[in-house]
């Protein structure tokens, strides 16, 4: 484990974050260089993906030649392989199963979760590198109280909190219900970080203030680092959480490898490239590209050349924070949008309308993506509970407010927020549905 | 047990208490590692060694379920999780579809309605699961579907697990008491924890048997 560095130590771990370009590429080929044959010679997905392509492990001896020759994998490689095959692991595992301590998921947003074999003891990360080095960088320290608001699935994560940073977790679900409590906890820890946050989660904290009294600037009052993930914060969240003085810090998933963050900087969110490499693919003219991601690390499912269908903006540019790694700028996803007579829709394009109405403020909604060119725009869209015998006029309401914001006149399914809210995964709800 | 002074805490876990609110439960790191000792051995007597465990739980309940979580791996079974929720029958479903699992435990009504909302008979999810414990009102439901089910039940910062079907949940008896206070069942510490519980009140609610329970759904 990394030793714990001074308490006024701008970084975690000053020599890798803040390495040079040129060593940061010596130290990726050299790691590239061990996992590209540890996985081609174990698993079968990646065995076949590189036979398809005519590429061998000794045609790479640089990143240029990784770039240019290695084969893409995605998650649908990875399903498909895993139905016909019949192997649970999408012909990704590269250990005995015996050998693994257990098995945990991906969020399936998407779709079906697939799996993510683990074995306790480090051989899937490293270095604690992900979590820690970001909520130090903020101010988290030693014997601190983080907030943490979260789900299982992804296993027993949350012991990086208590060993890599020696803070002290305080334990929520990611549920509206739950911010009472923790507006009440806030008060009483003095807590300097959650992680993690998000839009629903911010209008229930308004809620419990409205309701209880209490004072949002002083129940944030004590934090240095609120994270939101999953998705973007809608526009009205945001405006909440910057009003009540919330020191906001995105977070991302980097194509099922890790995760990113951003800096105090707040310039984009760093990926640790020790950990990752990270490319854009299919470039347009505004710098979009699709996030491709190659795990450095994991010797136990690693993810080769893996389409993560975000697209994204990407800078190696060294940050103003000092670190050299990696920024990416999240723009969608590439499986949300939508062609509405030939006009592009994606979910953030009508979040702040749906939100603007009153009865919709909590910004649950839906787009119902039957196929990716639709004659008109369908929207599932949740409302509170007190709207429920008005709701012609909050259809009439989004149907205009979304029409103002992206020039198409959307169907407008209304449900309740509670119905939208059970889809989970617990921290974002899928924000295209299929029907 | 009185309280001890245990900072830094290993963290602010949340039980219910006798009116079912939410309560702050301090946790120190002693007091985690006993019960990862104590879970380790009630799993270890389950039989699962060897086999994939699944675990259904929420975040909040992690001073509870850590210990379980931890105690998978140490007793030598294969651990996955899942939150305890409508939405993540889904995932559920996915892992039993997927994988042979050994047990199934912590069981809700929530998860139950999001299988029944997506068409998947509990029947045909549960089946082959040699250990499928159940909380109150997702227990009596698999057992009306034909399942033979284990009771388990959160007794305010302890989980409560039965050793065969139709039997009692029991807390580790080494760290807690379960006690009868009349009207409701408290819970003693016989350790000393961070927390001080001395026939404290607890939400659930049944009848104790041989120190275990048999809780009714409420």
């Amino acid at each position: 484990m990394t030793a714990i560095p001074a308490a006024d130590s701008k970084f975690f771990n000053a020599d890798v974050e803040t390495m040079s370009r040129a060593d940061l590429e010596a130290l990726q080929l050299e790691r590239l260089l061990e996992v590209i044959p540890f996985a081609y010679e174990r698993a079968p997905l990646i065995r076949e993906a590189w036979e398809a392509a005519k590429v061998h492990p000794r045609d790479i001896r640089t990143l240029a030649d990784f770039r240019e020759r290695v084969p893409f994998i995605d998650k649908d490689a990875v399903r498909r392989f895993r139905d016909e095959r019949g192997d649970p692991y999408g012909g990704l595992l590269c250990v005995d199963p015996d050998d693994l301590t257990g098995v945990g998921s991906t969020s399936g947003t998407t779709g079906d979760p697939t799996l993510v074999p683990e074995m306790w003891g480090g051989a899937g990360l490293s270095s604690p590198s992900i979590i820690t080095r970001d909520l130090w960088g903020w101010g988290v320290r030693p014997g601190d109280y983080v907030m943490l608001v979260l789900f299982t699935f992804r296993g027993p994560t949350y012991g990086l909190f208590q060993h890599s940073l020696q803070t002290t977790p305080i334990l929520f679900d990611f549920d509206p219900a739950e911010m009472e409590r923790f507006c009440e906890l806030s008060l009483r820890y003095r807590p300097t970080a959650v992680y993690n946050f998000g839009s629903v989660l911010i209008n229930a904290v308004k809620d419990v203030c409205d309701r209880r009294g209490f004072d949002p600037r002083d129940v944030f009052s004590s934090y240095v680092g609120v994270t939101f993930a999953g998705e973007p914060l809608s526009p009205r969240a945001r405006a909440l959480a910057e009003s009540w003085g919330v020191p906001l810090y995105e977070h991302g998933n980097v194509g099922d490898v890790t995760g990113s963050f951003e800096c105090v900087a707040r310039d984009g969110l760093h990926a640790w490239e020790d950990t990752v490499i990270v490319e854009g693919i299919d470039e347009d003219a505004d710098g979009r590209c699709e996030l491709v991601a190659t795990a450095l690390n994991n010797r136990i499912s690693p993810l080769l050349r893996f389409r993560s269908d975000d697209i994204v903006r990407l800078s190696t540019d060294t940050c103003a924070c000092g670190r050299t790694h990696v920024r990416m700028w999240p723009v969608g996803r590439k499986s949300d949008e939508v062609l509405v007579d030939g006009l592009s829709v994606l979910p953030l394009d009508v979040w702040g309308a749906v939100e603007s109405v009153d009865a919709c403020a909590m910004g649950l909604f839906q787009i119902v993506r039957t196929a990716r060119e639709v004659d008109r725009l369908r929207l599932r869209v949740g409302y509170a509970p007190d709207w429920s015998a008005r709701l012609d006029g909050v259809r009439d309401g989004v149907q205009a407010a979304v029409l103002a914001a992206t020039g198409t006149e959307p169907e407008v399914e209304l449900v309740p927020n509670e119905a939208l809210l059970r889809l989970g995964p617990p921290h974002k709800i899928p924000r295209v549905a299929k029907s | 047990m009185t309280a001890v002074d245990a900072a830094p805490l290993w963290a602010v876990g949340t039980y219910a208490d006798g009116h079912g609110r939410p309560a702050p439960w301090e946790i120190s790191h002693d007091e985690i590692n006993r019960d990862i000792g104590v879970a380790t051995t009630v799993l270890t007597q389950l039989g699962v060694v060897g086999r994939r465990v699944l675990w259904c739980s929420m975040l909040s309940q992690a001073g509870q379920h850590w210990p379980y979580v931890c105690g998978t791996v140490l007793a030598g079974a294969k651990l996955s999780c899942a939150d305890s929720t409508f939405g993540e029958a889904m995932r559920v479903s996915m892992f039993l579809r997927l994988m042979d699992y050994d047990a199934v435990l912590g069981v809700t009504n929530d998860l139950l309605d999001g299988l029944d909302a997506s068409g998947r008979a509990p029947a045909d999810v549960f089946a082959g699961v040699r250990v499928l414990g159940a909380y109150p009102g997702a227990y009596e439901r698999l057992a009306a579907a034909g399942l033979t089910p284990t009771r388990v039940a959160l007794c305010g910062p302890a989980i409560a697990i039965g050793r065969e079907p139709a039997g009692p949940a029991f807390v580790p008896a080494a760290e807690w008491e379960l006690v009868d206070l009349g009207d409701r069942v408290g819970i003693t510490a016989l350790q000393p924890r961070a927390t001080s519980f001395i026939r404290t009140p607890i939400a659930v609610r049944g009848t104790i048997v041989d120190g275990g329970i048999v809780p009714v759904s409420a």
